[in-house]
């Protein structure tokens, strides 16, 4: 028997587990009574957490297609095709003709080292990862308010707020160890505001609950922010002494009234202006939001309103307050801090910046790096199905399920030359590629993942990957050496980190061996820095806190009479995005078993359609049959679909319109039309 | 009567793992306590009751039923020696003695016997709870118990097999501090123990509103850890895994807190809501129970209260019930 102390692969909260192994074989979990965010609980996923990793489905061998077919080859084999095949289109398209998209379900070893290979070895800022999908909109907007794209604050920091302000995050289902936080605080006394038509778990609990419409957030935050300037209620020794372009911002805001914002919102202005008064009457208010702000076409729009509310009352920079995007993947945030991003380097050096371009070359070896942004995920695959992208290496994304418009997106994946697909299981989108190369799974090797409150942890490896499967580092450092490039070879992702640490300021004091047992939050500088809980705590990262005044523009399509209703997607509580880890674990499996829509019974009874009917809902890019769920969790007007299920996909309905800053595209909202033919 | 100082544990145990699988409790790297092997961290039999259930030795979270390989099924071997497992508390010896007679009853469950046949259960009390407090005496109910009364430990055998582990250890000592220790056990209340039976008798005669289950429904999210913690939930589910020429059939722990728990393949759900769901696992453990076995089910071990992420325990719900109407 063996316990090995790791943390869960499923969501950012970051949870530790022990795996429990027996003979080389997964027996179990067991939570860590000690860590400071789980506390010794865990949700469902953390306790299934060891259910898939020996499934036999797993990736065991390198697979090269044949004849149409995926054959079984040698590592040796593989690895050199994906080299000479990447070269061979890059000399005939020029270096940017291949994107790499990394994961944010690998270490930060890994993401570092994947754009180490794009850029060190195959020159191209071509890579991405699966952030654009969910928070580009969060480290766009307040990078340009705050300074720093992060959440400001602790998972602690739950426990000292005196208001939680829950705008688009169905906590308790998406960051089930935060949202029993907040659950917790609510019965200590804590306000709680929920502002997301769903009648999410929170909403039952709240002291306020908003249910306004999809893509109406820059609306009603204006209006609460202009109920509390009008009433005086701003922090003004704040605003003085922290935040700069104030004056231009509030006159913005002084024609959205709650009435003007009613009419966008469909909220009754009362219910604005109490929800402005408790926010600003708390005195320490937290904000937090999740996919409902950010996955919109003004995404950043959304983000720069929640900031400036947070600057306005002064809720920042303490304990207990704070702008707080909960970030998705277990390892979301650590992808974006090691640069798997088309325009920066590790803790977001700009690659535009000759000097840092020249500090990573001298460390990396190289003559020289490129200078000009690569492409974001989205655009990518734009541009494969253009015909302008001719070669992609994916590690650990299923974007045939993920991306938006999944027409659109098998176009551009089967448009390529070359495919190449590094995952642990045959994926949606592997079935597709023309390589693939088996990975180790989390359990089975050792690195470190970046929490959504910055905490760097430590994954150990519990047992052995199945037959020839490696650890994705294992692989890039390989397809490097391949390549002709010697500066990757590492003993361990222990001195992948000495190398990050080196390059990366708010890494520079983070190393495994300060890592055990349970972590430290960056900025952490130096070695003997203790890391840092709550940020922007004298000033803000860029300095003062900048306003940002957004106007409204609505969703990019509403319901018509053709497609009368509105769609939003997400997540349930028992799976986790493309389903390729949680349907393979048999309780969350049998949990949510099928696709399926959320119908308000008002729209039911017009529809005539019946719990588990199912029902082709259809929208301008596609249709798909799932089973009908009758429930007030959904509004009239509005259906919920999630995006789990291969057979009914969600994202075969999404719209492919991007924000134009972050180029997130607007999961959140769609139009749809829904017929019953069971 | 033998006894043990706390420097020699450590040779006592590696004596008796030449001739048993040893289960005990250890310190794991970030300070969790748990059941594991004198390889998985230092001896950890101070602190009370494990984090973790130590009856997971028999019951694991998931194992082998069968392996069927091009369709026969082979036996599967014994265990090549019986297991020692040592660091139970009287209440999880209470656990242990509830679900060794449920999966005896019926069909015996062989899966559980193989290991737990000839197992030597090793108790564990005295001043040895946390922070030093009374972990009564559990007197029985086990092969041997280890009693620390504030200085050594005092070993106490009850069976054949703990007799002769008893009969290597050389020093002795004389059995008064085991005398107060168990006059002590004797007055030792748990608070709990009141508010449960008190609970029981309120859901027995019907006095909780079904509104009351609604609202501990909305404060559960499913984690299932309440289930999964607790040694005399013994509920599982089956999955098989197929390979080539391969099936293999596992079993894992299942959870009434999960909807697809009851749910019948048209659809329906017998406990298809928060509510029933909540109601069931307390009312099964403190009404159900006491019905069908003459007990609570409940033995206040203190897990599931301390699993539970938003407070709701048996424990903790028990409070709340009898609080508003009793
Ligand atoms: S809350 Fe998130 S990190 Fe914690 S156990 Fe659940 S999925 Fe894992
Ligand atoms: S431990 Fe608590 S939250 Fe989890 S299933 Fe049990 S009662 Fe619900």
């Amino acid at each position: 028997m063996k316990k090995t102390l790791t943390v869960c692969p499923y969501c950012g909260t970051g949870c530790a587990l022990y795996l429990v192994s027996d003979g080389g074989r997964l027996i179990g979990v067991e939570p860590s009574v000690t860590h400071p965010v789980s506390r010794g609980g865990l949700c469902v996923k953390g306790w299934n957490a060891f259910a898939f990793v020996q499934h036999p489905d797993r990736l065991t061998t390198p697979l090269i297609r044949r004849n149409g077919e995926l054959m079984p080859a040698s590592w040796n084999e593989a690895l050199g095709l994906v080299v000479e095949r990447l070269q061979s289109i890059q000399q005939r398209y020029g270096h940017d003709s291949v994107m790499f998209c990394s994961s944010a379900k690998a270490t930060n070893e890994e993401n570092y080292l994947l754009m180490k290979l794009a850029r060190g070895v195959f020159f191209t800022n071509n890579i991405d990862h699966c952030a654009r999908l969910c928070h580009s909109s969060t480290v766009f907007g307040l990078a340009e308010t705050l300074g720093s794209g992060a959440m400001t604050n602790s998972i602690a920091c739950f426990d000292q707020a005196d208001l939680i302000f829950v705008i688009g995050s169905n906590t308790t289902e998406q960051h089930p160890l935060i949202g029993t936080r907040i659950l917790n605080a609510v019965r200590s006394g804590t306000k709680l505001i929920v502002a997301d038509n769903r009648r999410i778990r929170l909403a039952r609990h709240a002291d306020l609950h908003l249910r306004h419409k999809n893509g109406s957030d820059v609306a009603l935050l204006n209006a609460m922010m202009h109920v509390i300037i009008t009433e005086g209620r701003m922090n003004r020794p704040f605003i003085e002494n922290r935040t700069e372009n104030y004056a231009a911002f509030a006159e913005n805001l002084r024609e959205w009234t709650p009435e003007r914002a009613a009419a966008i919102t469909g909220l009754e202005a009362g219910e604005i202006v109490v929800a402005a008064r408790l926010f600003a009457e708390a005195k320490n208010a937290m904000i937090v939001f999740s996919m409902g702000i950010t996955q919109h076409s003004h995404g950043v729009d959304n983000v720069r309103c929640c900031a400036a509310l947070a600057l306005l009352t002064g809720n920042l920079g303490r304990p207990g307050a704070g702008v707080n995007p909960l970030r998705g993947q277990n390892n979301v945030q650590g992808g974006c801090d090691m640069g798997a991003l088309p325009d920066v380097f590790s803790c977001y050096q700009p690659v535009a910046d000759p000097g840092m371009r020249q500090k990573f070359a001298r460390a990396w070896g190289v003559a020289d790096l490129p200078g000009s942004p690569g492409l974001a995920l989205t655009h990518a695959m734009d541009a494969a199905a253009a015909g302008e992208l001719q070669g992609m290496f994916i590690m650990g994304e299923n974007p045939l399920l993920s991306d938006p418009d999944q027409a659109h997106a098998r176009q551009a994946l089967q448009n390529l030359e070359l495919l190449v697909v590094q995952d642990i299981f045959l994926t949606e989108t592997a079935v597709l590629a023309d390589v693939v190369l088996p990975a180790a799974c989390y359990a089975e090797k050792e690195g470190t993942f970046t929490n959504t409150e910055r905490r760097v942890q430590r994954l150990r490896k519990a047992l052995e990957p199945p037959g020839e499967a490696l650890a994705d580092w294992e692989i890039i450092c390989a397809l490097a050496e391949r390549a002709g490039y010697g500066g990757m070879r590492y003993s361990g992702p222990a001195q992948v980190m000495e190398e990050i640490a080196a390059l990366t300021s708010s890494y520079g004091g983070i190393s495994f061996e300060r890592l055990d047992q349970h972590g430290l939050q960056w900025p952490c500088p130096d070695a003997k820095h203790p890391g840092t809980p709550v940020l922007h705590v004298d000033h803000c990262t860029r300095g003062p806190g900048r306003f940002s005044p957004a106007d409204y523009r609505p969703p990019h399509e509403t319901a018509d009479d053709d497609y009368p209703f509105v769609l939003t997607t997400g997540r349930t509580y028992f799976h986790w995005h493309t389903g390729t880890m949680t349907r393979r674990s048999h309780l969350l499996d049998r949990e949510e078993r099928s696709a399926f829509i959320e119908i308000n019974p008002e729209d039911a009874g017009r529809l005539g359609v019946r719990e588990n009917d199912i029902v082709l809902v259809a929208s301008r890019r596609g249709e798909i049959r799932v089973a009908v769920r009758v429930t007030g969790m959904v509004i009239p007007g509005v259906v919920f679909i999630p995006f789990h299920f291969a057979e009914g996909a969600a994202n075969a309905l999404t719209n492919n319109v991007l924000d134009p800053e972050s180029s997130i595209p607007e999961f959140k909202v769609c139009a749809v039309r829904i017929r019953r033919i069971v | 009567m033998k006894f043990l100082s706390a420097e020699r544990i450590a040779d006592f145990f590696a004596a008796l793992a030449t001739s048993f699988e040893l289960r005990l409790p250890v310190m794991l790297p970030d300070g969790t306590r748990s059941i594991g092997t004198l390889e998985d961290g230092p001896i950890a039999l101070q602190g009370g009751a494990l984090d973790s259930k130590p009856t997971a030795v028999f019951f694991p979270q998931q194992e082998v039923v069968f392996t069927a390989r091009d369709g026969e099924v082979p036996d599967t071997p014994l265990p090549a020696r019986p297991l020692l497992v040592v660091g139970l508390t009287r209440c999880d010896l209470d656990c242990l003695r509830f679900i060794d007679r449920f999966f005896a009853g019926g069909w015996r469950d062989d899966l559980y016997f193989r290991q737990r046949e000839n197992a030597v259960i090793v108790a564990v009390s005295g001043y040895c709870g946390a922070g030093g407090s009374l972990l009564p005496l559990a007197a029985g109910n086990c092969d041997l118990e280890l009693v620390w009364d504030g200085s050594c430990w005092l070993v106490v055998p009850y069976s054949e097999s703990g007799g002769s582990i008893a009969d290597s250890i050389a020093d002795s000592t004389g059995s008064g501090a085991l005398q107060r220790i168990r006059t002590e056990s004797l007055f030792h209340i748990d608070e709990g123990d009141a508010i449960i039976r008190r609970a029981s008798e309120l859901l027995r005669a019907n006095r909780v509103p079904d509104s009351f289950w609604e609202e501990i429904g909305d404060r559960c999210i499913a984690c299932t850890g309440c289930n999964l913690v607790c040694p005399t939930c013994t509920c599982f589910g089956v999955q098989d895994w197929r390979y080539r020429n391969v099936v293999e059939r596992s079993r894992m722990w299942d959870s009434c807190q999960l909807a697809g728990f009851m749910r019948e393949a048209s659809g329906h759900n017998p406990m298809g809501s928060e509510a029933l769901r909540s109601r069931r696992r307390i009312h099964h453990k403190l009404a159900a129970d006491p019905e069908r076995w003459g007990e609570i089910s409940c033995y206040l071990c203190g897990r599931c209260d301390a699993v539970c992420p938003t407070g709701i325990g048996i424990v903790a719900v028990s409070q709340e019930l009898v609080a508003r109407f009793e």
